[in-house]
């Protein structure tokens, strides 16, 4: 039984231990601004990772397929009926994420004889100028780390990853390498290369610094030549309302440097 | 979020609910009351508008709407959009009360996007087909108050197996009607079936031989022909330069004809 803060406390700190240790293998996912809007790239080998949430908000995830499906609905449940009651304008990420998933995923958290979220977010929405663009990490306590949202320069990059040194190498290696009005090919390759590091950083034994260029297009090659690329673009001057675009294997492939 | 959206679905599908249902749910959809028989006296009456056509020809689906909106013998608006985009390649085009239909267009529109991003694939052409009826199944009972008619035509593209243009026209409770050729409903519409019948049988070409000037001569006129005799329907205004609403549905997507191509066409052709 738990009957003291004390013991709360430290059924919270397992719970954190055990969620970590689920999500640690998950596979990163790099979203990038880039010239004409923002890319979100993703290596995998069972299932999709990158979804469409509404009109002008993509979402990237690891975890539980189950846990990841519950909040995906919830998102474009709520988008959705926003969009339809109002309209697509009024749908906002911000709000999305603060006042609907992240109280959710809070309280499912701290309850500690409820079972958690074990999924890890990364959204992005796409304003009318990169000025407006939002990305948004949402973790399974309900944390939030935004880039957009304050008067801090932005980054206008994202990271999501299964460990914390994983992430936090992928976004070291972007504030250095990352161009924010490069066109789509390039875009690619820096965030093909921003997850490669990011999976080299994964593990007890994986690498602690940013590999070498060699280094890092070998593994980058060798993790290519037999796992299928997962690519979509939110796209700034599109036509159509919807913004959301998924690029084939192929198309994302061909403008690929050695 | 006052529920979460799957607890356990027995259907093995997140959308076992379709997006009207989360509608109704959440109480963001009216609901209509049971059909009963009409009431007596009808002292409101409700802004109607009509005459829609469209047809196959060889670059697509042309859809076409009159502007004119109408209560009894009042016009109130003479701009009204009645060809209204659903998704990337489907038109829904409107004929009666377009307070009913604009709610109906957003609701569909909304129910094809739920469905793609909830179920990560295109609803089929026979879903979306369905999807129409069902709404106007759901609004039968203000039909029958008198108050709240619809009678929509259906224009898409089909991807699958046998990539071609298809077209529907509904009648008020629902029933849906794949044609071949043409449709046309509203108020005006008998003229222009009547136009559309003559010249698809015996016409110098068949509707769907006709390039995309003869498709919107045809148009026109028919509009033109329609309005003649009734009152509900705009036609062309030649006085304020009004001129119907032109879609046209093909592989690559929806195109909206510009004003000064319609005019264009309209000065060599029909005026």
């Amino acid at each position: 039984m738990i009957e003291e803060p004390y013991r709360w406390v430290e059924a919270i700190a397992n719970r954190r231990e055990y969620i970590e240790t689920q999500l640690a293998a998950g596979s990163p996912i790099a979203a990038v601004g880039y010239r004409d809007g923002i890319l979100f790239v993703t290596l995998g080998r069972a299932r999709q990772k990158i979804f469409e949430i509404y009109d002008r908000i993509a979402m990237g995830a690891i975890g539980h397929p189950g846990d990841i499906e519950r909040l995906r609905l919830a998102a474009i449940e709520l988008a959705s009926t926003e969009g339809f009651t109002r309209s697509a304008a009024d749908v906002s990420l911000r709000r999305l994420a603060h006042y609907s998933l992240s109280p959710v995923m809070k309280a499912a958290f701290e309850q500690v004889y409820g079972p958690p979220y074990l999924a890890r977010l990364l959204f992005a929405e796409i304003g009318s100028s990169p000025k407006e663009d939002l990305f948004l990490r949402l973790d399974y306590d309900g944390a939030i780390a935004a880039d957009g949202l304050t008067a801090q320069p932005r980054q206008r990059f994202a990271v999501l990853g299964g460990t914390r040194q994983s992430a936090e190498l992928m976004e070291k290696f972007l504030q250095k390498e990352h161009v924010t009005d490069a066109v789509l090919p390039d875009a690619v390759n820096i965030a093909l290369d921003a997850w490669s590091v990011g999976r080299m950083a994964m593990g007890e034994n994986g690498t602690k610094e940013i590999p070498g260029r060699d280094v890092l297009r070998k593994h980058r090659g060798e993790q290519l030549a037999n796992t299928a690329i997962e690519a979509a673009v939110l796209e700034r001057d599109s036509k159509s309302a919807i913004r959301y675009r998924i690029l084939a294997d192929e198309e994302v492939r061909s403008g690929l440097q050695k | 979020m006052d529920k979460p959206p799957l607890v356990l679905d027995p259907n093995f599908s997140g959308a076992s609910e379709d997006f009207p249902a989360v509608l109704r749910r959440k109480g963001l959809l009216q609901i209509a009351p049971e059909p009963t028989a009409a009431i007596g006296s009808h002292s409101f009456v409700p802004t109607e508008s009509t005459t829609i056509l469209a047809f196959k020809f060889a670059g697509g689906v042309l859809v076409a709407g009159d502007r004119r909106a109408t209560a009894g013998n009042t016009v109130v608006f003479d701009r009204a959009d009645k060809v209204l985009e659903i998704d990337r390649h489907s038109i829904m085009a409107i004929a009666g009360v377009p307070a009913t239909a604009w709610e109906m267009a957003r609701v569909l529109e909304h129910s094809f996007q739920y469905f793609r991003r909830t179920q990560l694939q295109e609803m089929s052409v026979d879903g979306k087909v369905r999807a129409l009826s069902k709404l106007l199944r759901d609004n039968f009972g203000f039909v029958m108050q008198g108050v709240g008619v619809v009678v929509p035509i259906f224009a898409t593209y089909d991807w699958n197996s046998k990539p071609e243009a298809r077209l529907y026209f509904y009648d008020a409770m629902g029933a849906q009607f794949e044609v071949t050729d043409y449709a046309a409903t509203g108020s005006g519409s008998p003229a222009v079936r009547g136009i559309l019948y003559y010249k698809n049988s015996w016409g110098d070409k068949k509707l769907k031989e006709l390039n995309e000037d003869e498709a919107i001569a045809i148009a026109l006129r028919a509009l033109d022909t329609a309005a003649e005799a009734d009152t509900s329907t705009g036609g062309v205004d030649r006085g304020g330069k009004i001129f119907p609403l032109i879609k046209i549905v093909s592989r690559d997507g929806i195109t909206t004809l510009p004003e000064a191509k319609i005019a264009g066409v309209f000065k060599q052709s029909v005026a």
